[in-house]
């Protein structure tokens, strides 16, 4: 079976960790617990007909006091770029975060995840903010990763790009 | 120091420690702690190759660094960071890795530091729980402001149109003139609090016709010299009703009512003020006050075309309206003209509702 190691990037407190307990384990805690250091989890999902197994590196979250190591993402096929959309602050740091990955590994396939759709009144991404992402030829997906929405679109999507290339 | 040596000391450590070899393989040095072989089961027997690179794909990825670190000549080491190892049960335990070069010995080291991590962990979680909560407050706090300044304007515009209901000054008129002078003001590169102040003040521009009598106020012809007279005292007497305040919003609606009809050549009135002596809040809602009258009807006047209406203000610059005010008024005709649109349904639906 073919093995392809995707990275989880994001700020803190933006739901990464959230999102591959979602997705491995269909579980969801509310209470916030930091992640320190690297955790991988894995999966095997059908993407394009063909099986992958999907191994799901869970990076700390970038803030003043951890940076992104850039062997975390050595051998990445793809990534996962989070953002909270109640933050706004953290869309801009993906952006930066999205920057840094390319310069460590080059053009690798990703997805722009905004989360936490679940608080939508409360978010401060607005849409012409997406809408421009997506002008760019993003993929961005919304999720929640308490409710289980499109969680599993965002990964399914990321292999696809990572298999049809 | 002996091997014997180094092998107590790594089993006092509770380290899992493996040399690598010239040949690239791997020895184990020491004995194998506890924590390592519940979390590995059988990885480490005296019969088998040591193979760590298939003990985590994140140790395999470290290995990487090790193999750059021991290809120097020098004692050095680097670390993994912390990773989680998950055990038969689900239960997860942090590990670090170090890869040593020491003398010509290539050293890779696992330790299990649940102390440390636990105690990093904890930091980190507080640090982050208090910016986390600053942010919730910042945004409280943001929501509240806005909350209040609504109010604020609301009531402002709703008094002022009170004050002006007798000529016939509807509220939209009024909202009109603030948000004309908001957009300009913003494009004039006026810092965010001035901008959001003149949104609210430039209503208040005509309030002192309060004080002038319904037969001048409501006279539906040309005012003779003596009527202007008094229907100019409406700048000092809206001047009056807002002096003395210490709040910044209200100050400026005082400047406005008084010096919204000095000219920029220094032939208005009240005072004869010239040029960058009227203050900058006067001379924004000067033009926006022309400007919304030139395009609405009034009870002296029928409203003139949009083009017409851009026409005289352009020919006034320099005599009348400040020329870099003239300029932020042309780039923003469009703005201007979707503001002109707004009537009374509009600016207030309930209202509209109801009737």
């Amino acid at each position: 079976m073919i093995q392809k190691k995707i990275c989880m990037v994001g700020s803190f407190a933006v739901g990464k960790t959230s999102l591959v307990s979602r997705f491995v384990h269909s579980i969801f805690s509310d209470k916030y617990l930091t992640t320190v250091g690297v955790k991988i989890d894995k999966k095997v999902v059908t993407v394009s007909s063909r099986e992958l197994m999907l191994m799901l590196w869970d990076l700390a979250g970038k803030d003043d006091y951890q940076e992104l190591r850039p062997s975390y993402v050595r051998g990445a096929a793809g990534y996962l770029l989070v953002a909270d959309g109640t933050r706004a602050f953290t869309l801009d740091v993906a952006l930066q975060l999205q920057k840094d990955v390319e310069s460590f590994i080059g053009k690798t396939p990703f997805v722009l995840v905004l989360n936490k759709t679940d608080l939508i009144d409360e978010w401060q991404i607005k849409e012409p903010q997406i809408e421009a992402l997506r002008a760019r030829g993003w993929e961005v997906i919304m999720t929640s990763a308490k409710q289980g929405q499109s969680v599993e679109e965002a990964f399914i999507t990321l292999g696809s790009k990572i298999v049809d290339g | 120091m002996s091997e014997a040596t180094l092998h107590d000391l790594f089993e006092l450590l509770d380290l899992f420690v493996i040399e690598q070899k010239h040949d690239g393989n791997y020895r184990l040095v020491g004995s194998v702690p506890d924590w390592f072989e519940h979390l590995f089961p059988g990885a480490a027997v005296s019969r088998k190759p040591l193979a760590p690179e298939n003990l985590s794909p994140f140790l395999e990825n470290f290995l990487i660094d090790a193999q750059a670190l021991w290809k120097q000549n020098r004692n050095c080491r680097t670390s993994s960071g912390y990773w989680m190892q998950t055990d038969a049960s689900g239960r997860e335990f942090p590990l670090e890795a170090f890869a040593i070069r020491l003398g010509n010995k290539r050293f890779l080291t696992i330790d299990q530091p649940i102390a440390a991590y636990n105690e990093q962990r904890n930091i980190l979680q507080k640090g982050r729980e208090i910016v986390l909560n600053k942010e919730f407050l910042e945004e409280e706090v943001r929501k509240r402001t806005e909350q209040i300044r609504n109010r604020e304007e609301e009531v402002a515009v709703r008094l002022v149109a009170a004050a002006e209901f007798r000529d016939d000054e509807t509220g939209a008129h009024i909202r009109r003139i603030g948000l004309y002078a908001e957009v300009l003001a913003r494009q004039l590169g006026c810092p965010a609090e001035y901008v959001d102040n003149i949104r609210i003040a430039a209503t208040m521009h005509d309030i002192g016709k309060i004080g002038i009598p319904d037969s001048i106020l409501l006279k539906p012809a040309v005012l003779t010299d003596k009527e202007f007279e008094i229907i100019k005292q409406h700048s000092e007497i809206g001047a009056k009703m807002l002096e003395n305040s210490r709040a910044p919003m209200i100050n400026m609606a005082h400047d406005i009512a008084l010096y919204h009809h000095e000219k920029w050549d220094g032939s208005g009135y009240p005072t004869g003020l010239f040029q960058e002596d009227i203050p900058l809040s006067a001379r924004i809602v000067a033009i926006a006050d022309v400007y919304d009258a030139l395009v609405h009807k009034r009870v002296y006047k029928p409203p003139i075309a949009e083009l017409a209406a851009i026409d005289i203000i352009k020919q006034s610059g320099g005599k009348h309206f400040d020329p870099a005010i003239i300029a932020a008024f042309l780039d923003l005709h469009d703005d201007f003209k979707k503001i002109a649109a707004y009537d009374d349904s509009s600016m207030f639906p309930e209202a509209a509702e109801d009737c």
